[in-house]
């Protein structure tokens, strides 16, 4: 992610659009450049290496690009060390003890650095000189660290992610954001959940597995002032949404008065078909082996039911419930099914609460008979749901029985 | 029989369930759809639980997670009249509210007296990993045996005592609300910025005491104290303490001239700049002209060069050899007397430092290496220090008897807290403070701004140098914030 000072926007009307750099030959051959600089410099200082991006910056206008970029190789691509076979900090003491017994000023400064000079290379045994000491005075500072690594993108690669940054960037001064979700199958809603909870943040569900949800996302204080405090969590959880089928997204922006010209309020737009690459790892296909194994026999199976993998969202106060599968019949039945398989005793009753506070009809639950429910105080007769039994694997055959086919 | 109402914290807020009977609380309360709860700002914790209780409702508090600790002080003062009446007015604001004291005048002791008086969980909070660890030092040796931690500047403690920045306060401000009882706000005019406030916001602390020389922001957010806080309830000024806390002081204004050379730069520079101000038609007297000229810096070249050329020609004012020469002869003139230097920014820190070899504090010195370099100043192995602006709130040097201003800007608050930093008490010492800047450029301006009835002195060396006015007629300040 960038900066503030490094992101590019411009208002449409209340709308916000972010910079986006096509993935033309002059753009990625700037990128290329900044790429192969940063090659360069490997081996060299921080300092070195921002010198020479500034002489690439020139005078040329388009210079905040161009350190958007390098910000991102530096931030996500590069590893920094320090380099100096003494520790600084006790450098530093021996330097500034002794240079206290003079008159502070240029004069005095050369003959103490000689002084130490002489006495370390003395004692260490090997040549070191006055020069080497005013370099390694300040070598923990960050700009005098040294690039170690670089894992090199490829300029495309810059490129989108410098665009997703841009875009991430917009939702800084989010308030808060209303995702439209749109009829999808697989949904893919775990991952962005599980997001959700990671950032902190609250969701409001509504609609159905039929028509789509709408999710209002902000944060518990949003309710009573809304405010910027989510806006960097919600621009994290932008990557994990590129994961999701079809969707398109709704922000409230509150702007920075920048100038007399910048609205007041400011909104900004995104949806599935906005062209941005998420640079987070894909979710599993399927949470488990039991899941995926079900799966693959119900598409062996003759059933006129059709199964749907994570199109449902079940709001439950404070949380929501993303059920495995959904059962759809060509006459419009419909049921859901969660597969629960071996968990701790702590996860059985927060799930089986759960599934008591949503209060759905349609829901089936395939549990495994090795569970301990008793002992993980869950009595077996007062479940909410329909239940199937099952033992090694769920078979589909157990499961149309209790569909009554 | 029904459940008795149970309030709990979540994140920087409370949920109450079930509803409790009557309808008072109701003022406090949202529903909130997502949980099914009503919730409830944190910060009226206080308020709602005394409406509820005056209602008779039982109520189940399961959000605080504060309680009483012992603190038995080992070291006792006399506090000051000033202090014993600061004190007092908090406890009769029903331990609310924001109390003015000049730097120097015993902040902390007061904050001591202050917790001694409370006896409940205490979050500190402070605008610097300086002042954290003067708290942090003062802690320890005021209740050796009660719980004192950090956090900030590497340290993640989670004890009944603990000091922390306001940055990291603000970071972990929802899982910090429900554990305090009692906030202190150290330099509390930083509470109100939009990062800051939610530390107050999303706090449960029925007990707030905020602390201050100068409460007044430019941006006039401050009144916002009085709802994050508590009203002002105590406030005395440096004249009116003069003699008997403070230290009496003088300040000494050096004007430095530019060297012919740096002069000939300096021209050409603005020379260059005004002409595409001239161009453009922008007059950089006022904020807009100011955003006028950014926004035309990034749309040409010729903008971009003005702009650069705008930015060289400050450095060259600020920066000027001339100011190091003078810096040179004033460590000279005060050999062995305790001295601060000041500059606006980390590079000339760095650049002193290396040049003088001189210790330098700045915001990205380890709080190890900071904590060892103040003690050494205090012992005189360090007789000088070099810092940026790090030093400039509140920190107790209490040994400076000499501070040396390069290149400040106009901010009021700065300049006061700078000033305050060698006005410690000593044994009938006379704190001295020269403010260098160079004569005639954008720079003057900012300083005259700020200080209208000094004492000017031009510096005779450098008399020698140039006698003419240097900037172009019409020179105008800067007004962007961050120069």
């Amino acid at each position: 992610m960038l900066p503030s000072d490094l992101l590019m926007q411009r208002y449409q009307g209340e709308e916000v659009v972010p910079r986006r750099l096509p993935l033309s030959t002059e753009h990625l051959g700037i990128a290329s450049e900044i790429i192969a600089l940063f090659r360069s410099a490997l081996g060299g200082t921080r300092a070195d290496l921002q010198t020479q991006l500034q002489v690439l910056e020139g005078e040329e206008t388009d210079y905040r690009i161009k350190r958007g970029l390098a910000h991102l190789l530096e931030s996500a691509f590069s590893t920094f060390e320090m380099q100096s076979p003494l520790d600084p900090v006790a450098l530093r003491q021996r330097v500034f003890a002794l240079s206290a017994q003079a008159v502070p000023g240029p004069y005095s400064s050369t003959a103490t650095v000689t002084a130490v000079a002489e006495a370390l290379s003395q004692e260490l045994e090997q040549e070191i000189s006055p020069d080497q000491i005013r370099d390694w005075l300040y070598a923990d500072l960050p700009e005098q660290q040294i690039l170690k690594g670089f894992e090199e993108p490829t300029s495309e690669a810059l490129v989108e992610r410098y665009n997703l940054s841009q875009a991430q960037g917009c939702l800084y001064r989010a308030s808060h954001v209303v995702i439209t979700a749109h009829r999808n199958d697989p949904g893919e809603y775990k991952l962005l959940f599980r997001y959700v909870k990671l950032f902190g943040l609250m969701a409001y569900i509504e609609g159905d597995a039929d028509h789509g949800f709408t999710l209002t996302i902000d944060g518990p204080t949003s309710l009573f002032t809304p405010s910027t405090r989510y806006g960097l969590a919600l621009a994290k959880l932008l990557p994990a949404l590129l994961h999701v089928t079809r969707w398109s997204l709704y922000a409230t922006l509150v702007p920075r008065r920048l100038t007399p010209y910048t609205p007041q309020v400011a909104r900004f737009r995104l949806d599935a078909g906005c062209g941005l690459v998420t640079h987070y790892p894909p979710g599993k296909v399927h949470d488990s082996m039991l899941e995926q194994a079900f799966a693959e026999r119900w598409a062996h199976t003759k059933t006129p039911w059709r199964l749907e993998r994570e199109v449902d969202l079940i709001p439950i106060p404070g949380s929501v419930m993303v059920p495995d599968f959904r059962l759809v019949h060509p006459d419009g039945r419909s049921f859901l099914l969660e597969i629960v398989g071996y968990w701790r005793p702590e996860y059985l009753r927060k799930k089986f609460s759960q599934v008591r506070q949503a209060g759905r009809q349609d829901l089936i639950l395939a549990i495994s008979e090795r569970l301990n429910l008793e002992r993980a105080g869950v009595k077996t007769t007062d479940l909410p749901a329909r239940v199937v039994w099952f033992k090694d694997r769920v078979l589909p055959k157990a499961v149309l029985e209790v569909l009554g086919e | 029989m029904p459940r008795s109402p149970t309030l709990s914290f979540d994140r920087g807020t409370l949920l109450l369930h079930p509803p409790p009977p009557g309808k008072a609380w109701i003022d406090y309360a949202v529903w909130d759809d997502r949980v099914e709860r009503f919730r409830i700002p944190a910060m009226y914790y206080r308020p709602l639980v005394e409406t509820l209780n005056a209602a008779g409702v039982t109520l189940v508090d399961n959000a605080r997670e504060f309680g009483p600790l012992t603190l038995t002080p080992t070291v006792e003062m006399t506090p000051y009249p000033h202090q014993r009446a600061a004190l007092n007015a908090w406890v009769a604001a029903g331990r609310m509210g924001v109390v003015v004291l000049p730097t120097g005048a015993g902040k902390t002791y007061l904050a001591q007296l202050a917790m001694q008086a409370t006896r409940r969980s205490t979050l500190i909070v402070v605008p610097t990993l300086d002042l954290m660890h003067q708290w942090y030092a003062h802690l320890l040796a005021a209740f050796p045996d009660a719980p004192v931690g950090l956090l900030g500047g590497g340290s993640h403690d989670s004890t009944a005592i603990l000091v922390a920045t306001y940055d990291s306060a603000a970071i972990y401000a929802e899982a910090l609300g429900n554990k305090y009882a009692l906030l202190v706000f150290d330099e509390c005019h930083h509470l109100p910025s939009e990062f800051t406030r939610v530390i107050a916001e999303y706090s449960l602390a029925p007990y707030r005491l905020g602390l201050t020389a100068t409460p007044e922001r430019s941006d006039g957010k401050h009144t916002v104290l009085q709802s994050l806080i508590g009203p002002e309830v105590y406030r005395t000024s440096a004249e009116a303490l003069s003699g008997t806390v403070l230290a009496t002081h003088q300040i000494v204004h050096l004007t430095v001239k530019l060297s012919q050379r740096e002069r000939q730069r300096y021209d050409a520079l603005i020379e260059t700049r005004n002409q595409f101000l001239q161009q453009q038609g922008i007059r950089l007297g006022s904020l807009t002209g100011w955003q006028a000229f950014v926004k035309a810096s990034a749309r040409s070249r010729a903008g971009r060069s003005a702009m650069l050329a705008h930015r060289e020609a400050r450095a060259i004012a600020f920066g000027t050899a001339g100011k190091l020469r003078v810096l040179a002869d004033l460590l000279a003139q005060h050999v062995g007397a305790r001295t601060l230097v000041f500059t606006d920014d980390n590079a000339m820190v760095y650049r002193i430092s290396r040049e003088f070899l001189l210790p330098a504090i700045t915001h990205k010195t380890a709080v190890k290496e900071r904590h060892d370099i103040l003690q050494r100043f205090r012992t005189g192995d360090y007789p000088v220090i070099v810092t940026s602006r790090v030093l400039n709130e509140g920190v107790d040097v209490p040994e400076a008897s000499v501070a040396v201003v390069l290149s400040g800007t106009g901010s009021q608050r700065e300049y006061v807290q700078r000033l305050g930093r060698i006005l410690r008490r000593g044994e009938g010492k006379l704190a001295l403070l020269y403010e260098v800047v160079a004569e005639a450029t954008s720079e003057e301006q900012l300083s005259r701004r700020r200080q209208p009835e000094r004492q000017t002195r031009p510096y005779p060396q450098m008399d020698l140098l140039a006698e003419e006015p240097l900037a172009a007629e019409g020179e105008a300040p800067c007004y962007r914030p961050t120069c």
